[in-house]
């Protein structure tokens, strides 16, 4: 085991931040911490690292306690914070090198190291650049270099691709999948359901400071009741059909605003079929028609009743 | 190491242009000014001597009293007194007398009898002096009049000797035996202070790049498995080094190009500026350490701190450094910006050190204060609040 986190509980004042938090990370795999603004995930990440006091619990990583000397627990993490943590004053090569020596002494081992990590990164063209001259998109890459060029077993990631344009982010998120392919266990936070389900093998949603559902993002979906999501536009709809489409297998419920009929489907086979022979029966014409499956969103939905955007 | 973070601590205090402005550039341009506005001043307190000239005429040569005060203060006294003279006399007739002031030659002229009279063209600093001398010299003439009227005997026993001795109106002073005083260097030995305290932006800076709860920089340093005291002393060494090399550049500038004279004791000196900006340095890292606001807020508690220190050392207003020794000696002692300042005006004025021991005795002392409470404060290694 990687991470252990047992009962955590982190209090500022009278609000409790982490309740009771549990979750193991098992080697190599990509584990998501997902949840809303304020749902505790940094906290969880900073009381990890041995940054935050907190009040009850036990933490662990590579099966040792974890503590703020414990240096060679620390030695084999990478951090990449949520804020770009770099020097303004030091160029993208001095800053890589100058956090890649807090953990390797040798300095032409570091210094392959350093390349490295510009080529993953897609920097080297910009190891001169001062961070104030990058873009938002390669400030991030350079705040990921910095924590991942000592490479790390462990590499925590805390929403890295806040306010990232979609080519950046995209950069980023094959660049963690690249870092997990050469061997590196990660633990991704992030309010990005489609991120953390596009990235991570198994994935712990929080909500004020407790786990709510933990899983993969197949067995987070099969927890739900929804199956499906089927969506029509249809330019004229009779109350009459509506309550007619009510009654068919597996719907749980039925809207119609602005043209569009959203159906919700409990888990069943051949909605969309029974669907369509509806319409031809009751000679309903009908423009768009697309199905969804479940999202996390859906999940979180179900489970706490308000969005995960909220 | 240690030697790696202290080269990227140097590297990261010199690139920042912010900092350098106002801990090298902001103190230059400071002298600058300082030595624009007091070049003249010591020049115009220097007393000059004022142009006169006597009337010759026979009340003139009947009175040898007269005559010997006025030679008194028309050549110098020999240099064991040092007395200055006031005067440049001429001993001229009445037509001449009118000449010469009608061409400025002379700033008036006196003419003795009963009362004793001056001619002068316009009224100024000159012509109260010469003023000021000869009423002087009558009142003291009336006094002695009234005693022989009352008391004889008086002439007998030396009152013609006395008055025949006034004492001099001028006395050069000297405080040491080393140099001539210059009332303007203590502006500019309160500037050499408040820039060594300006080294506390350097240590604010270092302070907040190692604590978690203030820089996501310093969080990412508190994820590494690196002592945070190898860091900040490797941060607080490289800004005690800029701070120090700001101050010779500054020193430089003040003697080799504005020509200010700072006697030859180098070597205290030195001393003085190392535990100036050690000093500095600690100050700046316990105000970062010791509140959790924001670093523009802590810069500004610096700024006002520092600035407040440099006035009341004397730095705006030279009088205030007196006042604050007759009314508050204790705040001197405290305020260490003033004991930077009174240890070079001690080096300067004073033969022995033990001023200057116990300004920089204090210095040390509260260094070491400085950076023990700070550690107290950070050697915390996790936070309640990031």
């Amino acid at each position: 085991m990687i991470v252990g986190v047992k009962n955590l509980v982190k209090r500022y004042g009278d609000l409790v931040a982490l309740d009771h938090l549990s979750f193991n990370v098992k080697e190599g795999e990509i584990f998501g911490l997902l949840g809303p603004n304020g749902s505790g995930k940094t906290t969880a990440i900073n009381c990890i690292l041995s940054l935050l006091n907190y009040d009850k619990g036990e933490i662990e990583l590579f099966d040792k306690p974890m503590a703020p000397d414990a240096y060679d627990i620390k030695r084999d993490i990478g951090v990449i914070m949520q804020d770009v943590a770099v020097f303004d004053e030091l160029t993208v090569y001095e800053n890589i090198d100058y956090f890649c020596s807090l953990y390797v002494r040798d300095r032409e081992k570091r210094r392959g190291l350093v390349e490295e990590a510009l080529d993953f990164v897609g920097l080297k063209d910009f190891r001169k650049f001062y961070p104030k001259k990058l873009s938002g998109g390669l400030l991030r890459r350079l705040n990921i270099a910095c924590g991942i060029a000592h490479k790390p077993r462990l590499i925590i990631l805390d929403e890295p691709t806040v306010a990232v344009d979609p080519q950046s982010r995209n950069n980023i998120l094959d660049g963690i999948k690249r870092l997990n392919e050469d061997g590196a266990t990660i633990i991704y936070t992030s309010h990005y359901m489609e991120e953390v389900e596009q990235l991570c093998s198994r994935i712990v949603i929080m909500d004020k400071g407790r786990v709510i559902a933990s899983g993969s993002k197949e067995e987070l979906k099969g927890m739900i009741k929804l199956g499906e999501k089927i969506s029509v536009e249809i330019f004229g709809l009779s109350s009459v059909h509506i309550n007619q489409i009510k009654n068919l297998p597996n719907v749980s419920s039925v809207e119609y605003i602005d043209k569009t009929l959203s159906i919700k489907y409990n888990k069943g086979k051949n909605n969309l079929t029974t669907l369509l022979d509806f319409f031809r029966e009751h000679d309903i014409s009908f423009g768009r028609i697309y199905s969804e499956l479940p999202t996390l969103n859906d999940v979180f939905l179900e489970i706490t009743g308000k969005e995960l955007r909220d | 190491m240690f030697l790696n973070i202290f080269y990227n601590r140097l590297k990261c205090i010199v690139r920042d242009k912010s900092l350098i402005f106002w801990t090298l550039v902001f103190p230059l341009i400071l002298a600058t000014f300082f030595n624009m506005a007091f070049s003249n001043l010591s020049k115009s307190e220097a007393l000059k001597v004022v142009d006169i000239a006597i009337v010759d005429n026979a009340q003139y040569q009947r009175d040898k009293a007269f005559q010997n005060f006025v030679e008194q203060h028309s050549k110098d006294i020999p240099d064991s007194e040092k007395d200055i003279h006031l005067f440049n006399v001429r001993v001229v007739s009445p037509e001449e007398a009118d000449r010469l002031l009608d061409n400025n030659e002379i700033a008036g002229y006196v003419t003795y009898g009963e009362p004793i009279r001056l001619t002068v063209k316009s009224s100024g600093f000159n012509q109260t002096i010469i003023k000021e001398i000869f009423d002087q010299y009558s009142q003291t003439v009336s006094t002695a009049m009234s005693i022989v009227k009352r008391e004889p005997a008086a002439l007998q026993n030396g009152l013609a000797e006395d008055l025949g001795n006034i004492a001099g109106f001028t006395r050069e002073v000297q405080i040491g035996t080393k140099d001539k005083p210059d009332i303007t260097v203590n502006y500019f030995y309160t500037l050499i202070a408040m820039s060594c305290f300006y080294g506390a932006f350097f240590g604010l800076k270092e302070v907040t790049d190692i604590q978690a709860n203030l820089s996501k920089r310093a969080a990412r340093l508190n994820a590494a498995p690196v002592h945070k005291l190898k860091v900040l002393s490797a941060g607080l060494f490289a800004g005690l080094m800029v701070s120090l090399a700001e101050i010779m550049l500054l020193m430089g500038y003040l003697v080799f190009v504005l020509k200010i004279d700072f006697g030859n004791q180098i070597g205290f000196i030195l001393l003085n500026c190392l535990l100036g900006c050690a000093s500095g340095i600690s100050f700046g890292a316990l105000i970062s350490a010791a509140n959790k606001k924001s670093e523009g807020v802590k810069t500004a508690i610096l700024i006002v701190s520092t600035m407040a220190a440099a006035f009341l050392a004397g730095m705006m207003f030279d009088r205030m450094k007196y006042i604050i020794q007759q009314y508050v000696p204790a705040l001197s002692y405290i305020n260490p910006v003033a004991l930077i300042t009174d240890a070079f005006y001690a080096l300067y004025y004073y033969d022995t050190h033990t001023r200057f021991y116990i300004n920089t005795g204090l210095l040390g002392i509260y260094t070491v204060v400085f950076c023990l409470v700070t550690y107290m404060i950070i050697r915390r290694q996790k936070y309640d609040n990031i």
